[in-house]
């Protein structure tokens, strides 16, 4: 007896959910016309790829400045860890806090858990299954929220525009963090969660 | 567990798809969601008149659009000068500081797919609701599942509040009705995705393209 369908010879489009028998594998669904796999192929290599060169992207999104406020000639570039500085020095510590969750600790928090997730599942760690659909599900959850700092350089960009006096532009480094969301996003979707539970599955049919 | 031999019953089971749990199908009553045992996955959430309710929900959502789009969110006075923001002129705000891969997604998560998630959402719901066979339920609803998650509005909306307190110093700001129809739209789109009773509509669909 198994609890997995794919033992029994059945698999699930992970789009609408049906329920379809396993020669539908590698076709697309009767029901919604996605192509439906048994197991989402290369997943982890995907994944693997799409997480590093968001890690990649997220040095310079750290190290370029994304926007500059140029106040009377002068120019003041500022960087993601440079605007939380300057909310504290300000006084401004709830509003320095939801900035720096949204822009350094969620994107760091996403790569070390599909870090994690990945590697566990590569070499057929079984133990914590649960924990590591919760960890999937908050970093699926989170990620989006990263984009804050983007939106809030595109709304200053657009309202700060006095002429001489006072104007900000956006800057290449919001470029690098845009992508850096986008990659990880991207990472955590095309991640088959199924894989979690394979390895366990296969060891309690093997001491059967 | 069925035997190998009743694969082709698979319209009897349910298979999770995030842990691949085998399950058998049963009824599950109005306002009740139904979870896997295994991993918590919520299978189905039965909504009470969730067609009625989302093609509502989603007129509403492409009413609210307009004002959210064409008034200013926030206005800016600082010594005598003034400025108007909206969400389209942040997109062009970017466009104008050379960061054009930025700006287009900007444009993709705070305008375009919030819109076409409700326009999709009003032709799907009432085509079910009216029991028409229009063209391509099926494409429109994967659609809408795979545009869910990148309609970013409410982030944006933290992003006005971030930017309204960083400039509460240097200028005055104030917030305009843009602001406040872009949250009424906000708690729409949310309602509308918790009201969308996914496997009815699916079902639905199915029902529909087959019987052409």
């Amino acid at each position: 007896m198994s609890h997995s369908a794919l033992k029994q010879g059945l698999l699930c489009c992970t789009q609408c959910h049906k329920t379809l028998p396993h020669s539908y594998d590698g076709r697309p669904c009767p029901r919604c016309g996605t192509k439906v796999h048994q197991r989402r192929p290369h997943s982890i290599t995907y994944s693997w790829a799409l997480l590093i060169s968001a890690a990649f992207a997220l040095i310079p999104a750290y190290m370029l400045p994304i926007m500059t406020l140029k106040s009377l000639g002068q120019g003041a570039p500022s960087t993601i860890i440079g605007g939380v500085i300057d909310l504290i020095e300000y006084d401004m510590l709830g509003i320095a806090f939801v900035v720096l969750t949204a822009s350094v600790i969620i994107p760091l928090i996403k790569v070390v858990g599909m870090v994690i997730l990945l590697l566990t599942v590569q070499r057929g760690v079984v133990t914590n299954l649960h924990q590591k659909m919760l960890m999937y599900r908050f970093v699926e959850w989170i990620g989006r929220w990263s984009m804050l700092d983007i939106f809030v350089v595109a709304i200053l960009a657009a309202i700060v525009q006095l002429g001489n006096l006072a104007s900000i532009n956006g800057e290449v480094g919001a470029t690098a963090f845009g992508a850096a969301v986008i990659l990880t996003m991207l990472s955590a979707t095309v991640f088959d969660t199924r894989l979690i539970w394979d390895k366990h599955l296969q060891q309690l049919e093997e001491s059967q | 567990m069925p035997p190998r031999s009743e694969t082709r019953h698979a319209h009897r089971f349910w298979a999770c798809p995030e842990c691949d749990y085998l399950m058998h199908q049963r009824a599950v009553p109005d306002k009740q969601e139904a979870n896997c045992p295994r991993c918590g996955y919520t299978l189905v959430a039965r909504h009470h008149r969730s067609v009625e309710r989302t093609l509502a929900l989603a007129i509403t959502g492409l009413i609210l659009f307009f004002p959210a789009n064409l008034f200013p969110i926030l206005s800016l006075q600082a010594l005598g000068l003034a400025q108007q923001e909206t969400i389209f002129s942040s997109v062009v705000a970017l466009y104008d500081s050379r960061l054009y891969a930025v700006s287009a997604l900007v444009l993709m998560t705070a305008i375009i797919v919030p819109f076409i998630k409700m326009l999709l959402m009003v032709y799907l719901s009432a085509s079910l609701m009216f029991h028409r066979r229009s063209r391509g339920l099926s494409w429109a609803m994967r659609s809408y599942q795979q545009l869910d998650s990148w309609g970013m509005l409410e982030i944006y909306l933290l992003g006005v509040f971030v930017s309204m307190i960083k400039l509460v110093d240097i200028a005055e700001v104030t917030p305009g009705i843009g602001l406040y129809s872009m949250a009424a739209l906000i708690l729409t789109t949310l309602i509308t995705s918790t009201q969308l009773d996914q496997h009815r509509f699916w079902r639905r669909i199915e029902q529909l393209e087959r019987a052409r």
